[in-house]
Order: C-alpha cells, then structure tokens, then sequence
C-alpha cells in the first residue's frame, strides 16, 4: 500500500510539471496583447512596448517559463494584468463566493441523491426505480446553465419568489445572501445529484447482494433496518470517492454557473479574465484547478485501494 | 417612437421654462433635503482612481465627484469656472488662469497656482506607462506660476482645444501633499486627494466604491447653502445591464446610466424610475481599413456605405434611443448642422451598380449589441451582392489588430465622443493620428484639422470641421450609423439632477427625497 | 461536476473483469434491452432532423427580419422569431448540423488518437508506455471542460477547434481502454506463441483485441458523443465555437438570455430543449447499452 502511495506521488511530479508546461503554452501562445487591455483607449505602441518589458514578455519563451516556474515556488502566481492585483489575492477573494456555491449545491445534492438513490435500489426494477432512473439520466444531460436559465425564467421572472442575480455577502445579510444563493446552487448542484443517485443505487445493489445482507434478511430484519445499520455505511464509502472527485473539480461547473446567475466567484472571474486576456488570472486559475482535480483524484485512487483489497497495485 | 417623442417636448418645454441649460432635469420638489446615502450602479469594474493613468468612461463619472477640474462645463457644452475663475489667451501661444482663492484640497492643504503647476507637471512627465494624459496636453510648453492665483500656461502652438482639456482627466487637480505621500497608492486609495463634493472612503474591487461627503467643499447652491446634499455615494459595478435593470427596480440602487436598448420602453413606463435622455457625445458605426484591400478601392468604400441601413440599426438594435449619424461631429455640438445629410437612406442598388461581387471580413467586439449590429449590416449589404464574414472579438484583442497592426478589413467600433470636434475627428482621421486605424491620409483633411486647432473664431471653426467633414464621410472611411443618446436613470427619490451631453453624474447639488 | 467521468473504474482499468465476450447481434440486444430503442430512436429523429433540415425547415435560418422581430411564437413561427427576426425553430433544426457534427468529430479524434496512444503504450510498455501515460494523465488532471475552454480560448473560437479542443480532451478514456485491454492480451499463452511464430502485432490486436474491446467502446462512445454535445453547447454559449450568424444552440441561448426579462421565453427555450433532447438521447441509448453488455450488471 505505502509503495502504492509513493509511486503513485512520484508519477504526479512529472505529470505536475506537463501541467504547468501545458498551462503556461496554451496561455501564452493565445494571440491577443494584454498591453491594450491596461491602457485601453490610450494605447500608444511605445507604451505597449513598455508594458511588455515590464511583464517580461519580451524575453524568449523559454525564459519566460523558468522564471515563471521559479515564481511558482514561491507561491507568486503573477499579477494581473487588469488592475495590478496579485493573483493569489485576486482569487483570495472570490474563492469563498465559489465555494459557498460548491458547498450549497454538494449538500443539496446529497441530501437528495442518497435517499432516493438507496430507494431506487431497494425498488429495483419497478416503477419507482424506472422513473427514478430516467429522472438522473435527464439530470446529467441538462446543460448547467440551461437549467440555471430555466430556473431563472421560473422562479426570477415568472413567479418572482426568487431575486435575479447579484450577491449579497452572508456577513451583510444572511436572507439575501441564502434567497440569491438557492438557484444557482440548483442549477450547479443538478448534475452531481444525478450522478450520485446513480452511483449510490448501483452501489447499494451490489452491497444489498452481499451474503451478510442475506444473513440479516433471513434473520428477520426488516428492510429498513437493514439498510441503516449495515447497508448504508458500506455503500456510501464509494460515493464518498465520487463527491471528492466533484469537489476537485467544482470550479468546471461553476464558471458557467456562475456566469448565468452574476455570482461573483473564481469561475466568473475566469470566464472574465478569459476574455480580457488577463494572462496570469486565467493561468493561476487553471493551474490551481488543475491541481486540485488531480490532487483529488489521488485521494479517490487512494480510497479506492485501501477499500478494494481485490486490487493489486503493484 | 411618438410616446418618446412627446416626453422629449414636455421634457424641452420644462426645460426651457425652469432656465439653466438644454439639459433636461427635474424640477427641484420642494427645498433639498441633506443626507441620505445614493447608490450607483456601474456597468464595468474601474481599473485605477489617478486621472493621470485613467483610461474607462466608469472611472470618469467617478472622478468627477472626487476631484474639481479647473473648468467646467453647462448643459450647452459652454465652460463655465469651476477651479479657474477666468481664462485668457493673452497670445496665440500664451493662456492665464486666475484660480479660485478659497478652495482647501480635503487633506487640508490649500489649492494654489503651485499646486496647478504641480499636477500638470505631473500628467505631462509622468514615466507610468500608462500615463495617458500626455497626449492632451501635448501643446503645453511649460506652466508657470506667476503668483498664487495665477498660472501662465505656455503652449507650443496655438491649441483652441485645450479649454475642453482641462474640463476633462488632464484638468482635474489632486493635492499634491497627498500625492507624494501616497505615492503609487493614488491609484487605489486616494485618501483626501482631491478638492471635490465627495472624499474617498474606501474600494472594495468588484464590490463596492464608497465616497463620503467633503465637509470643507467651496461650492454653495444658489440659496447658499453647503454642497453636496448627500452624505454618502456608493458606485457598485453591476456590469450585467439586467442586472443593473433589476436592482434599479428593487431600488437596490438609485441611479444607473444605462440600460439595454431593449428595455428602456419599459422604463419610461415604469412609474418607479426616471427615465431622462439627450444626444451623446460621440458616434458610433463601423471603420474601413483604406490601406489594404478590398477597400483601398474607394468605389467599395462608397458602395458599403450606400448599402447600410442606419435607420434599421437604430431601431432594431437601438430601439430608437439615439438619432442618425452623419458624420462625426454630434448634434449636441455647437459644429454641428442639421442640414447636412450624406448617405440618408440606403441604396442598394446604386452601391450594387458602384461596386459588387467582393467579401470582406467585419470584425466586432463580443457584446451582443455589437453582434446583432454585424448581422444586420450582414444582411443589409447582402442586398447589395456584398458578403460579410463576421468575426466578433473581445475588445483587447480587436484593439490590438485595429489600432497596432492595422490588420483588418472593418471593424465595428464606436467612439465615447468628447466636447470640441476636435477630439471626435483629429486623432482618428489625420495622417498618423493615434486612433487612425485606416490610415487614411489626405492632405487636405489634415489642413484642415489643423487650421481648426489654430483658430480660436468658433464660427470659423465650425465651417472647418463642417469641410472636413464632408470629405471624411464622402470618402466612408467610416461609415457613420448613429450618435448613441446619453441616459440617466433614476429611482424616484432621487431629485435635482441635470443630465449633460458628457453622460456624466456630476452629483454635488443632487439630494434625495 | 466533472461530466467526463469514464465509463469504467480503475478496477474495470486493470482488465479484472472483461471477459472473452461476443459481440451481441444487435437484433437480440435490442429484443432483451427494449430501453435501447428508445434511446436509438430518438438519435435517429435527431439525426434525420439535422439532416434534412434544408428541406425540411418552414423558414431560412439566416434570413433577417428586423420588423419581426421577437415575435411570440403563433401563425407562420412556431418557436417564435430572435431578435433579429429570424424564425427559431428553423435555426434549431439547423442548429442540429453545427452540434451533430462536432460530437461526431470530437469523440472520433479522442478515439482515434486515444486508442493509437493506448496501443502503442500497451504494446511497445517499459518507457514508451510510462511517457504516453503522463501525457495522458496531464490532459486528464485537467477537469474537462476547463481544458476545453481554455483551449479554444487560445487557438481562437471557431467551430474547427471546438472539436480539436473537445476530442483532446476524450483521449484519455479511450487511451486507457485500449491500453488496458492490450495489456490483458499479451498475458495470454497463444498472444506469446503467436508472435513467437512471427505473425505481425497488428493482425493479433485486429483479430482478438477487437471483439473485446467492441462492447466497452460502444457504450462509451455513446457517452462521449454526450458529454462532446454538452461541452460544444457550453463552448458556444460563451462565445467560443462557430461565429454568428450561424446557427448554433448554445449560443442562442446566450443571446436569448439577456431577452429572458422582456419576456421572451421561446428564444431561450427551443434550443434549451433541443440541447437536453440529444444529450439525453446519447446517455440514455449509452446507459441501455451499458446495462445490456456489461456482464457485471446482468441480474
């Protein structure tokens, strides 16, 4: 196990060091000059040039990426190219908005998924399951902010139990922030309550086919009962891995949700960043991302290992 | 179109009868109340609170309540003293100022010819990068302090357009003690930097900008009583124009100056806001890149322009707030002539029969007015065997290939406007002007552009640019669809405001009910 | 939520599970597995539709209209009219030819680039196999749609590189699958003595891999095309793929966002809903095929 756990550490590194290759490629050969972004509607050549040789982009790639990588190690992620901020600053301030969102929509989620994933389980086959079944397709294959604008037509404008849009910090006003909060966090949190679902019911009927579960069965224990203290505990170890997955890789749902509903996040600042070609914002928030999906993935791969001792990993 | 066209008259009638300017304000019901908070909702984050490094038209209405300019300007785009209280070209080459005497910056220094020369010294030699004040003052020589309520500006030519200047960025005068003390921190945390109604409380990026009411401001209101009414302003960068819609309606903010074309019908109905307008300042339509082809073939550049439709734009994607555009020189303008109308309607086939069977790439920022705008002109030139391949940019991008490479066949981008001609016409059209991004180049445009400069007879000027216009537009090196109308919406409680060309919310002698 | 979750766990990965299987016919399959009509039918409408959208559509997708615009929908406009008076329910069957195509592309790139890496690592092993796999754990550590994103955000929105960008990003799967099932293969005694006798790799993989690797690949390419669909809408909603005034859903929805206040619903809604029609057909059609060809869920 242990020497899973380092080989498994040492193959992140050079995986590690492709990302940070890939992200500062792909950011740097985008065609676009992040000089017009800060001096707008004064933009001269020579102070674009000037602006380059303050950044440093006019040194050879290679180059650029050293001291990039350098800068990396110490946890200096750039500045912004639109108001000068550190990007870890910049990001410092969103990241609780995104997660706050993350959070709402994984409880949200869970709340519904594991209930009605354990029912559909034990009603496999009949109707209810069917149902349930064709409810969890639909629901991964509703487009985030499809259903966000869904929800918003319904709920904003249509009956208008809902306000449109905006934040309201939960230090402000705890109402405001909570009513803003509900809609997005549906919207994001709809594609995760699907899989779950789906993942808790086939992890229930493998579990519910375990002799153990007979043994109960056939000693009179009542399906209820069952399921709460043996079943429940065993099935959900799986969907845990699941969920860490889907909280590395909150911030792929949140940029668009977030952009529909004007939540002030790290996603809409990367969709905002994006097209302003604000370089270092989007390349520190694609490393971050990309770091922190991978870093929950090893944590699945990990929980995985220890849980299935069927699995060799030598 | 009539229910607009009704409230534009009571809106003149009222005007005319409760004196001031042709700007349209409300009438003051009852006496100003003082206090209050108002909030204000901004369609962009600001970027920097300097003048000397300020680049977005967001920061501007900021500014403007935070610092004084040394002029000022009414609703007929007349100066009017503001921080100077006379001016005087003594010579073509030679401005005097006489300054205010009894003006405290809000750190408690006192406003003084030193402190003028200090801060122009500043926007001219500043070694920022993105020091963009240069280029307004870029006639200056020297400033000179003659005594402390008098600068001497020398110019190194004769420039009627630096009045308008100093109404603007390169006028405003922040204090210098605050200056050298603050150093780059101007930019974020302007603590009592500036002499206006309002002094800086604190910014919270993306959040909220909070100015607080300056107790020392010099300016009474005719009643003599102590400016600002208000207490306390907050700008918020809502940046969705629905959302800046909705908040408007819930009155979670009291004043915007904008909302999408499509809803303004709604507002004006909305019995909750105040909905006022006036001709902008500035122009919008899309440029030619004269120096390549297609459209270095100036029967192409007339047929696109004989094709457009403007008044299709204008309704479709502007419902109607704005008025066509003839050129670059907007109603508002004391240049302007109403009589003059090159490309009134379109006609496609005479542009067919001008110039056809050619393809050209119109390239657009990424809103969705911009887009909409290409598809219709898409459309509007098929009619005429034209085919446009449209590719909508983010703005850095399209900047870049616009203004630095000249890499573009048209592009559709507008232009803010600013009070004298010149600064609608000159760096645009006159050869190696900064924003001549077709560069077009004709001896006798830039005569004339630089005549107007020279020439302080504004009769004379206005048949200048009237001239330059003409050629300007005859060759359509931009094809000029429509002047955007400058908006202000409002809350009912918000009371006194007058709306000037500029689009700007000057808010000292605003009060809420 | 990450919706490039692969079909199979790192268990499946391992080859614990797959056994020598024949391929269904596919008369049978569907006999067993009714739910698998349904998800072919509905594709198959999808399908036709896009196709036949030239003839079939009431009214031309690009044709502008601006005295009618947005129009509810009624009499001569079932869906309505955009905001440019073009008639909605024509661009939406059109609409269908932009996003059709670049599931198809994509997931074809991922597989066909995905399965040459998985082949060449499974066969070659030993460094080649260790570089391949760190390329393609460095796409996967990206969450996919991010990567997407990014990457069409770089090399310039266009359709074309809508689908470069989503096919990289499905390499991963098809690159583990592959790889996974060689390296089963070449445990086997009979692989050995085949290839001591000489006979050429290739013709091993063709002959036994193939059958094997049919059924896993099936399933998984119907859940590709899926996620490829929702990644491309999620791409055009944000500007990123093919460039206007083409037709294209996701970025209907984005322009017809901003209308949603004025109360025009149908231009958000049609291709909303075209949108959830085909990627729930290609997840339920791969969900039915799943649970008819995977033997571990075999009741």
């Amino acid at each position: 196990m242990l020497e899973y756990i380092t080989r498994r550490l040492g193959l992140m590194v050079p995986t590690a060091f492709l990302v940070t290759v890939a992200v500062f490629l792909l950011i740097h050969l985008t065609p676009g000059d992040p000089a017009t972004v800060i001096l707008a509607e004064s933009y001269t050549p020579e102070a674009g040039a000037q602006i380059h040789k303050d950044l440093g982009l006019d040194k050879p790639l290679p180059e650029q990426y050293l001291l990039y990588v350098g800068r990396l190690f110490h946890g200096d992620l750039g500045r912004s190219v639109r108001n000068k901020l550190p990007v870890t600053q910049a990001i410092g301030e969103r990241l609780s908005a995104t997660l706050e969102l993350g959070f709402a929509a994984l409880i949200w989620s869970l709340l519904i998924a594991i209930p009605l994933g354990t029912v559909a389980a034990l009603r496999r086959g009949r109707a209810l399951d069917v149902v349930a079944s064709g409810l969890t397709v639909a629901g991964i294959s509703v487009p985030n902010f499809v259903l966000g604008i869904l929800l918003i037509l319904f709920f904003g404008l249509l009956l208008r139990v809902l306000p449109v849009g905006g934040f309201v910090a939960l230090g402000e006003s705890v109402p405001d922030n909570l009513s803003r909060l509900i809609m997005p966090a549906l919207a994001l949190g709809t594609f995760g309550t699907a899989s779950n679902m789906r993942f808790t019911r086939s992890s229930m009927i493998e579990v519910l086919n375990q002799d153990y579960i007979r043994t109960a069965r056939a000693k009179g224990a009542g399906w209820w009962q069952v399921v709460n203290r043996h079943a429940l505990k065993n099935a959900l170890i799986p969907v845990v891995t699941i969920v860490g997955l889907q909280v590395g890789a909150i911030l792929e749902g949140a940029l668009v949700t977030e952009t529909v509903f004007g939540w002030p996040g790290v996603g809409k600042l990367a969709v905002e960043s994006i097209f302003s070609k604000d370089f270092p914002v989007v390349q520190g928030i694609v490393l971050l991302s990309a770091l922190s999906f991978m870093f929950a993935n090893l944590l699945v791969d990990l929980v995985y290992a220890w849980l299935d001792p069927r699995i060799s990993y030598s | 179109m009539r229910r607009a066209g009704i409230l534009l008259l009571f809106a003149l009638i009222l005007s005319a009868c409760g004196g001031g300017g042709g700007g349209t304000s409300t009438a003051p019901a009852g006496t100003p109340k003082t206090g209050g908070t108002l909030k204000i909702a901004q369609e962009t984050e600001i970027n920097t609170l300097d003048p000397n490094t300020s680049g977005l038209l967001v920061e501007r209405e900021i500014y403007y309540n935070l610092y004084d300019s040394l002029l000022g300007i009414d609703a007929k785009l007349n100066f009017i003293p503001e921080l100077a209280t006379a001016w005087k070209y003594t010579d073509d080459k030679t401005l005097v100022l006489s300054l205010r005497k009894d003006v405290k910056f809000q750190d408690g220094t006192g406003f003084n010819a030193d402190a003028v020369k200090f801060n122009l010294d500043r926007y001219m030699t500043s070694t920022d990068p993105a020091a963009a004040r240069k280029s307004d003052l870029a006639s200056v020589q020297s400033v000179e302090v003659q005594d402390p309520a008098t600068v001497v500006i020398h110019l190194k030519r004769a420039d009627a357009t630096l009045l308008a200047a100093f109404v603007d960025r390169a006028g405003m005068m922040l204090s210098p003690t605050a200056v050298q003390q603050l150093g780059i921190k101007v930019a974020q945390t302007p603590l009592q930097a500036g002499s206006g109604p309002f002094e800086f409380v604190e910014w919270k990026r993306d959040d909220h900008l909070t100015l607080k009411r300056n107790p020392d401001y010099w300016r009474k209101d005719k009643a003599g009583r102590q400016l600002p009414y208000l207490d306390q302003l907050i700008y918020r960068p809502l940046i969705d124009l629905n959302a800046i819609l909705a908040s408007l309606k819930t009155a979670d903010v009291d004043m915007a100056r904008t909302v999408a074309g499509k809803d303004v019908e709604a507002v004006r109905s909305d019995s909750t806001l105040v909905y006022k307008d006036t001709p902008g300042l500035g122009y919008q339509g899309f440029e030619l890149n004269v120096s390549a082809p297609p459209f270095n073939d100036p029967a192409k550049t007339k047929a696109v322009a004989l094709a457009v439709d403007r008044a299709q734009i204008l309704k479709n994607v502007v419902f109607n707030n704005g008025v066509l555009s003839y050129g670059p020189i907007p109603p508002a303008s004391w240049a302007a002539d109403p009589s003059e109308k090159i490309y009134d309607k379109p006609d496609p086939e005479k542009a067919k029969a001008t110039a056809t069977g050619f393809s050209f790439t119109l390239k657009t920022a990424n809103t969705q007015d911009s887009i909409q705008t290409g598809q219709l002109i898409q459309a509007q030139l098929a009619k005429a065997g034209i085919t446009v391949n449209l590719l909508p940019e983010d703005f850095a991008k399209l900047t870049l290939e616009t203004r630095v490479q000249h890499q573009f066949d048209a592009a559709l981008t507008g232009w803010s406007g600013r009070i004298d001609p010149d600064g609608n016409m000159f760096a645009f059209w006159h050869t190696g002007g900064s924003f001549n991004d077709g560069r077009y180049s004709k001896p006798q445009v830039d005569q004339l552009l630089e005549q107007a400069r020279t020439t302080t007879d504004q009769a004379k000027r206005k048949q200048i640019y009237q001239e330059a216009q003409r050629i300007i537009v005859g060759d359509g090196v931009y094809v000029f669809t429509h002047h955007l109308n400058v908006a202000q919406i409002s809350t009912k409680k918000v009371q006194n405001f007058m709306l000037i060309p500029d689009g700007i919310n000057r808010l000292a002698e605003v009060w809420k009910s | 939520m990450s919706t490039a979750a692969p079909a199979y766990s790192a268990a499946e990965e391992q080859g614990l599970t797959i056994e020598e299987q024949q391929p269904a016919g596919l008369r049978q399959l569907v006999f067993d597995h009714p739910r698998i009509l349904i998800g072919l039918l509905l594709l198959l409408v999808l399908v036709l539709v896009a196709l036949l959208a030239p003839w079939i559509s009431p009214h031309n997708p690009l044709s502008v209209n601006p005295d009618d615009a947005r129009l509810p929908p009624g009499p001569g406009h079932v869906m309505g009219t955009d905001e440019l008076g073009r008639d909605v329910l024509s661009r939406v069957m059109w609409g269908g030819r932009i996003s059709l195509p670049v599931a198809f592309v994509a997931v074809g790139v991922g597989l066909t680039v995905g399965a040459l890496i998985g082949l060449t690592a499974g066969y070659r092993a030993g460094v080649t196999d260790l570089l391949l796999m760190r390329l393609v754990d460095a796409i996967l550590a990206f969450p996919a749609l991010i990567l997407a994103i990014a990457l069409v955000a770089a090399l310039g929105p266009s359709l074309r590189n809508a689908m470069i960008a989503i096919g990289i990003v499905q390499i991963p799967v098809y690159a583990r699958l592959t790889r996974a099932q060689v390296f089963q293969l070449k445990a086997l005694d009979f692989v050995t003595a085949a290839r001591a006798l000489g006979a050429s790799p290739v013709w091993i993989i063709v002959r036994h891999m193939l059958p094997n690797l049919l059924n896993p690949l099936i399933v998984q390419v119907s859940l590709s095309a899926a996620f490829a669909m929702l990644a491309e809408a999620t791409l055009s909603f944000l500007g990123l793929s093919a460039p206007p005034p083409t037709p294209d859903w996701g970025f209907m929805i984005n322009t017809g966002q901003s209308f949603l206040i004025n109360g025009n619903w149908w231009m958000t809604v049609g291709p909303g809903a075209a949108i959830c029609v085909a990627v729930f057909g290609f997840n339920w059609l791969g969900d039915a095929l799943r649970d008819a060809l995977d033997p571990r869920l075999r009741r």
